[in-house]
């Protein structure tokens, strides 16, 4: 094995207590779901099914226990009022996004679990125990991307690891080493967002107005108190498009004002309770 | 609100840069009507977990309030109070550990405590709960009056965060039609709770033949659905308000139990019953223990019913991704 072998498919040294993650370039996807199948191979992932969707080329459908890289095919046909008749020349008329766990900064389905399985790694990233996991399933609602599930087979939630197994060997996570056109960039995440701004300002000169950031502080995807997201994206149409939240926003902060709330409920009643039976007695 | 799907479309991509401020209303393509959310697991035996959460920790605050400021007359209603808390007790954890898909691996829900997970504190509330309710039962059956007067401050406080803190457990999720109403639905789950608790002492004392705390308990249990119907009309206000269905509307099957089970067995069979003989209708023992029994069945229906139209919120991409743009950061 090649010590440090990011240093050279990547141009990062894996180093832990730095914060790691995905910068995936939308503009640059061209649907080869190399990504998806170097996922499988190096997680030992089952594949699901050979069935076809009819809806796109996109048979994948969704992120799953056992798809952690998964690629929307999103096709231009409609302009809003019907069919489209007339397109641009020389473009595609597809988008493509490889979509992945977005490794919250503050992550909800790691705020909801019970056990501690979730966790956060050296690397900022976001990681199920195996060994911990009990099943309570709580991670699959909280998270606000649909990401982490359970599998019905073992019992356990699964979702990517951002190759956390690789991370501690020196190497790249296997998506963003398969990736052809580098639309998966790794690396940390402060020099990847430097590298995003550089790139959609880039794009706005070659006329590409549509180019925004999702998941960088202060931009869609980093809202509701989630703050940034360790992978995030380049898009060109709403984020809806791409079956991602415009707005997503933080379980957690919903639990003080619930309980609060119900707790004084409770507490109203039962004083109630209390001075019916002393008006009684 | 009816929810018409959209068929599916994609967007053409005529460049148009995409401003994040636009209007909330403006329609969503979603992407091909594929589910944007991952719906949770939970159906009918975690529905039957905090309808019984609900029921046992409101009697012990009942049983707390009758034995401190109830005279003796009411020493009935503390002892059926302690019984009936004993069903969260043996029924609560075996239901909870029955749900875990890695069951023999229940305790490690005990390693950590983790104050942004209502699933961590419930863990501790229902421990809690289940030991000191368990000692003042016993203390009780001893005829230890001063060491159950003792344990059952911290049973019944335990008592409290059982009958509410499952609401906080749906609405620290990202399914909208939990996250949309957080306090309400924390209104409605406490009220019910309440309900059902005092309709079952009622029951209980009936069949004992024990009346004497019967219009304490019926003033009672019409303030607790009276709570529960301003949290459901609350909650109703607040879906609209973000546009997106509420559980009276997001599918036919769980709407109508809804509709059916936790408004009208819940709410205006007892406010109906209740308020009637306040006003001075003639006591008939069978109305109230049929209400008695609504109120039950409305209570179970309520969490069953919430639980189904959440499911299925979550499955609907015009739902969760309306309520995405709806949910700023304020």
């Amino acid at each position: 094995m090649i010590p440090d072998e990011a240093e050279l498919t990547a141009g990062v040294k894996i180093e832990p207590g730095k914060s790691y993650g995905f910068f995936t370039d939308t503009t640059r996807c061209i649907g080869c779901k190399a990504c998806e199948v170097a996922c499988k191979e190096w997680n030992l992932l089952p594949a699901d099914g050979l069935h076809l969707t009819g809806m796109s080329y996109d048979n994948t459908v969704g992120l799953s226990a056992s798809t952690w890289r998964h690629v929307a095919f999103i096709e231009k046909i409609s302009d809003g009022d019907g069919r489209a008749t007339e397109m641009a020349p020389y473009q595609s008329n597809w988008l493509m996004m490889s979509d992945v766990c977005k490794h919250c900064h503050n992550a909800p389905c790691l705020e909801a679990c019970p056990t501690g399985a979730l966790f956060r790694t050296e690397f900022d990233t976001v990681v199920v125990q195996q060994d911990i996991c009990n099943g309570c399933g709580y991670c699959v609602p909280a998270c606000p991307f649909g990401v982490v599930e359970l599998n019905m087979i073992d019992g356990k939630a699964h979702k990517c690891t951002l190759c956390y197994d690789r991370l501690k060997g020196g190497l790249e996570p296997a998506c963003a080493k398969a990736c052809p056109t580098d639309s998966i960039q790794f690396g940390e995440v402060g020099e990847l967002q430097q590298r995003a701004h550089q790139r959609v300002s880039e794009l706005h000169e070659l006329g590409v107005d549509s180019a925004y950031l999702y998941g960088v502080p202060n931009s869609p995807g980093a809202t509701g108190d989630l703050g940034h997201l360790n992978a995030f994206f380049l898009l060109t149409a709403e984020p809806e498009a791409y079956n991602l939240p415009a707005a997503p926003s933080r379980a957690s902060n919903r639990v003080g004002p619930s309980l609060s709330f119900g707790l004084a409920a409770a507490a109203g009643l039962a004083l109630a309770a209390a001075a019916l039976f002393g008006w009684q007695k | 609100m009816t929810l018409v799907s959209t068929p599916s479309r994609a967007p053409y991509g005529r460049e148009a840069k995409y401003d994040p401020l636009r209007a909330d209303n403006a329609p969503i393509t979603t992407y091909y009507d594929q589910p944007q959310l991952k719906k949770s697991h939970w159906g009918t035996r975690v529905a039957l977990y905090i309808f019984i959460a609900g029921l046992s920790g409101g009697a012990q605050l009942i049983a707390t309030a009758a034995d401190l400021a109830g005279g003796e007359q009411h020493r009935g209603v503390v002892r059926r109070g302690r019984h009936i808390a004993l069903l969260g007790v043996f029924f609560g954890p075996p239901l909870l550990i029955w749900d875990l898909h890695s069951p023999d691996r229940f305790y490690n829900m005990l390693r950590i405590f983790r104050r942004t997970s209502p699933m961590s504190i419930g863990t501790y509330i229902l421990s809690s709960f289940s030991l000191f309710s368990l000692m003042t039962a016993t203390a009780q059956l001893a005829g230890w009056r001063k060491a159950a007067q003792l344990t059952q401050l911290p049973a019944a406080i335990a008592g409290a965060g059982m009958t509410t803190y499952t609401a906080s457990l749906l609405t620290a999720t990202s399914t909208p039609l939990w996250a949309a109403a957080p306090r309400s639905l924390a209104l409605q789950f406490a009220g019910s709770s309440f309900g059902a608790a005092a309709a079952a002492l009622q029951l209980a004392g009936r069949v004992d033949g024990d009346e004497a705390a019967a219009p304490v308990l019926e003033g009672l249990a019409l303030a607790a659905t009276a709570t529960e119907f301003v949290g459901a009309l609350a909650a109703e206000r607040r879906h609209r308000a973000l546009g997106i269905a509420d559980a009276a509307s997001v599918n036919t099957a769980s709407g109508a139990l809804y509709k059916l089970g936790a408004l009208g067995l819940g709410t205006a069979v007892p406010l109906a019953s209740y308020a009637g003989k306040l006003i001075g209708g003639r006591p008939r023992p069978w109305l109230m223990m049929t209400t008695a029994l609504a109120v039950l069945a409305g209570s179970f229906a309520l969490r069953l019913s919430v639980l189904a139209a959440g499911n299925e919120s979550a499955q609907r991409p015009q739902q969760s991704l309306r309520f995405a743009r709806r949910e700023k950061v304020r």
